[in-house]
């Protein structure tokens, strides 16, 4: 027989044996074109080989997909098991079950090949199931399509794993046709059956379920504290197309909120708000309830849970934990918002840190604390916050007094300190610093006012004296009362800005924002709010710098008056002293001495009085100068509402005549 | 038959094979088919057009590609063949490249880059081309029993001829137009229309359509049901413009987010040209209803589902039910949840002055305030003065007075007028011209020109109550308000003269001032009688009663609109030239009134001051009065303030006559300005 005579059985069988991958006699795989051809050596006529090589691209689609298969699945008892996944093993064990359909129908073809081909004259009993090539298009159109598409499929996924293997064949789900519609529905339901898995455990049990790296969520290794912030995180190459962002975050939002639940609140009450959750939308908690198509379905699973979770996580949080009561423990400790405690802890530490900062004992300053909560209504709170109240002595360097380096502090411990983090409390740690100091200010001007009007009680022998030395006297205290006035004025003021306007506000604000708070990113948000609100009001933000340190300025002034003024008022009185003594003995005896005296200690007065006034002039001259400035810079902080302030630090319109008179 | 029994009959005893043939051919490449008897021609070329008509070139018929024309073929015929069977095979051709046209369409089509229409209608051809492709492989079944002629090929093609040819049209006009989506669509319905001459072709075709329209369904019942645009290729004749917000609609005068949120694209499918207008709305209200967070699911009987586009109509009757549903839904909600009627009732009581005591308490606590230039004045204040005056009043007790918000303005309420071009009034440029003559008033202009009372409209109501709404809101209220001002400082007057009573004033200034000052009162407040008891209420209360008879939120903002742009109108704020007169009337008015109040005061000082003692004797008080008389009758004498009241007079009666004539010209065509013309002229205007 010749070799070029091949009969059309032979070919349908090779055609057949080719759409199995598997090369026949005359039909072989060529690498070179990478398709099945007839080899040129075999003569066939032209049409013949094209539609061989039409009916061989069924062959070329197949050893493609199955390539695809074999390369995946084989991996799996090794140790590579760990790259392929869940997913890529649904995919590949719906693949086969395509393929086996297609093997079906092969095996069936088969069977047909062997019924001879039908020729005139073998008219009766001939089988009408016999196989020629023309019969063969028809029988394999639809399985080509299918494949066809498979191979797109299994194109388009090489190199993706998990949620983004899922997300590409999602992909291409987008289309019209029923049958392909069909298929990938199909193949969908599968594939997306572990991840809906991980999903739902993730949900309802907080596990994460993913072995090979899968899932869009990842969870990391982290202290307690941080868990909810950096405990787990999505992955957005692993999120499939067909889960929003937004059900993306709220999936993992409920199961960060299992996990917190569980490590840092010690609670077991989720698992009931979880099966209730189930119950109440009706999916079957087991596995495998879930499937592609079935977003809504997830949707209200995950609403369900995440509402119910959340409600319980932030009944721990409110009820077990009192996070409502640590941050008004905060606002009142840290924040200076319980006034009697405030001032009598001023009162015991003031001397104590006036004291170079290296020769303060925390110890001692602990007991005072502790002496200050005793004597303050503070004494009644409850105990388990008072404890958490500390004493912190910030770093100091040489010359450094107590003052700069005293502040309080306050423990908020686990679960809290995920809301109050070590960046939080630094936040705290600066508002309270200048609270403290404002607080300082006020209360050295206090001490001002004390030294102040007893001698002015006192000194009234100079008015006895004579008439120059009584004006003088009289000229340079008022000099002294007024620079004194007009820096209570401010210090008051902007004080009332600071506790009404800033803290008063921020924390009615927050606490709403609290009550309404549904999970516990809401509460964190609102918190942060809070926190950032006060920090920028108060002028300690980024862009109110220069502002800020014309506010020091100003407050040194202040503290500078005080000290000048301690010091002007020992030396009157020691002169006032004297004054007296020498009223006393003048009664009883005269003498030239006694005169002489008079006059050295009205000499000494009049000194004092000119040193004091020039002193006073120099003081009020800087302050009246920083003040300017303040209140020049006051409307330049577009960023936060200083219009009250400014309309009560200048209610008279004092400042804006005297600055426009300038 | 005796034909195809011939064919067979002629090769007579030698066994028939094909693979013979085929190897003939084969092996003597040169070999033409002239050179076999007639009978293997026909057997030879029946092999080869078995193949033709699947698109496969054969041994003697070839494929030729059209030059420029992508995937058309030509099939040639070797020409040494027997003449008859030439023309007979050529009789098939046509099919063979109608097969071809269609079946490369079908593959490129199915590529995802074309549309779910396309990928549908190629599904569909795919089928058919399958039913074809098995009738050809009968075909060779019976060609391989021997019984197959040319002339019986041609009679058993012929039913897949006509079909096929009808597709293929339909394919080329597809290919030339790339057609997708709707104009896919359209196409197939034109196409069937016209065809419909055959009614084998015209179902074929109607199928087709009905399968291609099957995925296009789908996008609109989600739309339809649920309002969600699941267009992957960009198909649907529905647009989104995300750009556009809802905030816009509270803060933009010109805010198109209603209109334009939602848009029809051109490719409107042709079926659904009478409805598109219906289908977006349904869906823009199912929108609106979820950015409100209101879950809203309709309720599928089984019979309103969409189920096809065939001719029975079935498909109106569902979008019809889904639109009812829609627009009934939302209405409900925005009247119920959302208090729409409430918060009309509550604009009116407020921006149309409905609540007296509210006003006028405002008015007492924030004069100081509103005196001021409308640069100097603090709107914190202002604000901190409507609270308290809503807190002090019975508007305590409205819910809503919380969202009472003013705003001072920089304009008048002229020059406002001029900048808002959309009114539909005669404002041209030489109005505003004239209106700027008064420049040397808006100069002095103060608050209570600019000052306007402001509301917070929450989202979905903003629909109705929109920026630009609202804006009109104002504007009457402002022209209000300051009537309301003017009527006030009239009083004023009217009440310090009233200490003249006791006194003789006979032929002094005084009494044509009193006189004068009354006139002016009635011009106001038959002004504002009419403003607001011949406009506003009518209006409003027309107004409410169409809104509970609405069946849509796009009837309500129409509804609303209608009454907003009629009080404008009737308000004459619509009315330049008359608009301007009363404006006059009314700073004449106020000019009266405020040299009255500076200049009476003053002659009260002249007085020498006299506290009546008790026990006064009669003489004594005659002598008193007497004094006082003497007092007056110099103050009368006063020239100032005599010859401005005889200025104010003339001046006054001489705008008031003015306004006769052009009131009377414009009746004629704004019937309303009759009702004006009777409250501030007291008469018909006949006269």
């Amino acid at each position: 027989l010749d070799e070029t005579e091949v009969s059309e059985a032979a070919l349908v069988r090779d055609v057949l044996y080719a759409c199995q991958g598997i090369d026949g006699r005359y039909v072989r795989y060529d690498k070179g074109s990478d398709t099945y051809d007839l080899p040129d050596a075999v003569r066939e006529p032209r049409s013949t080989r094209t539609l061989v090589r039409k009916l061989c691209e069924v062959g070329w689609l197949f050893r493609k997909v199955r390539g695809f298969i074999s390369d995946n699945v084989s991996r799996l008892p090794s140790d590579a098991a760990t790259e392929v996944g869940t997913v890529a093993q649904a995919f590949c064990s719906a693949l086969q079950e395509e393929l086996s359909d297609y093997y079906k129908l092969l095996a069936v073809l088969e069977s047909y090949s062997l019924n001879p081909i039908p020729t005139p004259g073998s008219d009766s009993g001939v089988s009408s199931n016999y196989l020629s090539l023309r019969r063969l298009v028809v029988w394999l159109a639809e399985p080509a399509v299918r494949m066809r598409l498979m191979a797109v499929l299994v194109d388009g996924c090489r190199g993706l794993r998990g949620g983004g293997m899922a997300g590409a064949i999602h992909g291409h789900a987008q289309h019209g046709d029923p049958m392909v519609q069909d298929f990938m529905g199909r193949l969908l339901r599968r594939v997306c059956s572990p991840l809906f898995e991980m999903v739902r455990s993730w949900v309802l049990e907080g596990e994460l379920e993913d072995v090979f790296g899968e899932f869009f969520i990842v969870g990391q290794p982290v202290k307690a504290e941080s868990l909810w912030r950096e405990g787990y995180l999505i992955q957005s190459d692993m999120l499939p197309t067909f889960i929003s962002p937004v059900l993306a975050q709220r999936i993992l939002r409920t199961g960060k909120s299992i996990n917190f639940l569980r490590v840092c609140c010690d609670d077991n009450g989720w698992a009931e708000a979880a099966t209730e959750a189930a119950a109440y939308v009706g999916t079957t908690t087991s596995r495998g309830g879930l499937g592609y198509g079935q977003i809504d379905a997830l949707e209200a699973l995950v609403v369900e849970a995440a509402k119910r979770i959340d409600q319980r996580l932030m009944d721990v949080i409110h009820k077990r934990y009192r996070f409502k009561d640590h941050c008004l423990a905060i606002k009142r400790y840290l924040l200076l918002g319980q006034g009697d405690f405030v001032q009598y802890l001023m009162d015991v530490v003031g001397p104590e840190l006036s004291e170079p900062a290296n020769r303060i004992s925390s110890f001692h300053l602990a007991g005072l604390l502790e002496t200050a909560i005793r004597a303050s209504d503070a004494q009644y709170d409850d105990r388990d916050i008072l404890d958490r109240i500390k004493v912190k002595m910030m770093d100091h360097g040489d010359g450094d007094r107590g003052w700069d380096v005293f502040s309080l502090e306050y423990d908020a411990r686990v679960p809290l300190d995920t809301v109050f983090t070590a960046s939080v409390m630094k936040m705290y740690l600066k508002i309270f610093n200048f609270l403290w100091k404002l607080k300082r200010v006020d209360h050295s001007l206090t001490g001002v006012w004390k030294t102040m009007k007893p001698n002015c009680i006192v000194s009234s022998p100079f008015y006895k004296e004579g008439t120059s030395i009584r004006s003088q006297f009289v000229s340079v205290l008022r000099k002294c009362q007024v620079l004194f006035n007009e820096m209570n004025h401010f210090v008051t003021n902007f004080q009332y800005y600071i506790m009404f306007e800033v803290l008063e506000i921020s924390w009615a604000r927050f606490s709403e924002e609290m009550d309404a708070a549904k999970d516990l990113d809401d509460l964190l948000m609102g918190h942060d709010k809070y926190l950032t609100s006060i920090v920028e009001k108060s002028l300690l933000g980024e862009r109110s710098l220069g502002i800020l340190r014309n506010l020091f300025a100003l407050f040194d002034i202040i503290l500078q008056f005080r000290s000048h003024a301690d010091r002007w008022f020992e030396r009157i009185y020691e002169l006032q002293l004297r004054g007296k003594g020498k009223s006393k003995t003048k009664s009883k005896e005269t003498g030239s001495w006694l005169d002489g005296g008079r006059k050295a200690m009205i000499q000494l007065a009049g000194e004092l009085f000119r040193k004091m006034g020039e002193d006073l002039d120099s003081i009020a001259k800087d302050y009246t100068a920083s003040l300017d400035s303040f209140i020049s810079q006051l409307p330049l902080q577009q960023h936060v509402d200083l219009k009250f302030l400014l309309f009560r630090l200048d209610f008279t319109e004092y400042y804006s005549r005297v600055s426009s008179s300038k | 038959e005796a034909k195809v029994s011939a064919a067979v009959q002629t090769p007579g005893s030698k066994s028939f094979s094909l693979d013979s043939f085929s190897r003939g051919a084969g092996g003597g490449a040169g070999s033409v088919i002239g050179s076999y008897a007639v009978s293997v021609q026909e057997l030879l070329v029946i092999d080869d057009l078995l193949s033709a008509l699947v698109g496969i070139e054969g041994r003697y018929i070839s494929i030729k590609r059209v030059r420029g024309k992508d995937g058309y073929v030509v099939f040639q015929i070797d020409s040494s063949m027997d003449l008859a069977l030439q023309e007979l095979t050529r009789r098939i051709f046509p099919l063979c490249e109608d097969f071809v046209l269609v079946s490369q369409f079908v593959e490129s089509r199915s590529h995802f880059k074309n549309g779910l229409v396309n990928h549908a209608l190629a599904a569909a051809l795919r089928a058919f081309l399958l039913d074809y492709q098995a009738m050809v492989a009968q075909l060779e079944h019976q060609f391989r029993l021997g019984r197959l002629s040319v002339q019986g090929l041609w009679f058993f093609c012929q039913r897949m001829m006509s079909s096929l040819n009808a597709l293929a049209v339909l394919i080329e006009k597809a290919m030339s137009n790339n057609t997708s989506g709707s104009a896919t669509l359209n196409l197939l319905q034109s196409q069937a229309k016209a065809m419909a001459g055959d009614s084998a072709v015209r179902s074929l075709l109607e199928k087709m359509a009905e399968c291609a329209s099957a995925a296009y369904l789908r996008m609109l019942e989600r739309w339809v049901y649920e309002g969600v645009i699941d267009d992957p290729y960009g198909e649907f004749f529905i647009a989104e413009n995300k750009s556009l917000q809802k905030e816009s609609l509270t803060q933009d005068y010109d805010a198109k987010y209603w209109q334009q949120r939602y848009s029809l694209k051109d490719g409107i499918p042709s079926f659904l040209n009478n409805v598109a207008a219906t289908i977006l709305t349904t869906g823009k209200y199912l929108n609106v209803m979820r950015e409100c967070g209101h879950n809203v699911q309709v309720s599928l009987s089984e019979n309103s589902k969409l189920m096809s586009f065939s001719s029975n109509h079935q498909y109106l009757e569902c979008i019809k039910s889904a639109y009812d549903f829609a627009s009934g839904e939302l209405l409900t909600l925005m009247k119920d949840k959302y208090d729409l009627i409430g918060k009309l009732r509550s604009l009116k009581r407020y921006l149309l002055l409905d609540q007296g005591d509210f006003l006028v308490h405002f008015m007492d606590i924030a004069r100081e305030e509103l005196t001021k230039k409308p640069e100097d004045i603090s709107v914190e204040k202002l604000q901190s003065l409507v609270d308290i005056a809503l807190r002090s009043t019975a508007a305590a007790s409205d819910p809503s007075h919380e969202d009472l918000t003013c705003c001072v303005e920089r304009s008048s309420l002229l020059k406002k007028l001029t900048t808002l071009k959309d009114l539909g009034c005669a404002y041209s440029s030489d109005k505003f011209a004239a209106a700027d003559v008064d420049h040397p008033m808006t100069l002095s202009m103060t608050g209570l020109e600019t000052f306007s009372l402001g509301y917070k409209i929450p989202w979905p109501l903003s629909l109705v109550i929109s920026r630009k709404a609202l804006t009109k809101y104002q504007l009457i209220f402002r022209l209000l308000f300051h009537c309301k001002h003017v009527s006030r400082q009239l009083c004023q007057a009217w009440q310090i003269q009233q200490g003249f009573r006791s006194v003789k004033i006979l032929g002094t200034p005084i009494l044509r001032s009193s006189i004068l000052c009354r006139s002016m009162l009635k011009f106001v407040n038959s002004l504002l009688h009419y403003l607001t008891f011949e406009v506003l209420e009518p209006n409003w209360h027309s107004m409410h009663d169409s809104l509970q008879k609405a069946k849509s939120i796009d009837e309500v903002i129409q509804i609303h609109d209608f009454f907003l742009q009629k009080c404008l109108k009737e308000c004459l704020l619509l009315l330049p030239e008359l608009l301007v007169k009363v404006e006059k009337l009314k700073s004449l008015c106020l000019q009266y009134a405020t040299s009255i109040q500076l200049l009476i005061p003053s002659i009260e000082v002249a007085a020498p001051e006299k506290k009546p003692k008790s026990g006064l004797s009669k003489s004594s008080r005659i002598k008193r009065s007497q004094e006082r008389d003497q007092q007056l009758k110099l103050a009368s004498e006063n020239v100032v303030m005599s010859e401005s009241i005889l200025k104010f007079e003339a001046e006054f009666n001489s705008e008031l006559q003015s306004l006769i004539p052009t009131l009377s010209k414009s009746s004629q065509a704004e019937p309303y300005l009759t009702h004006l013309a009777q409250c501030i002229l007291g008469v018909g205007i006949d006269q």
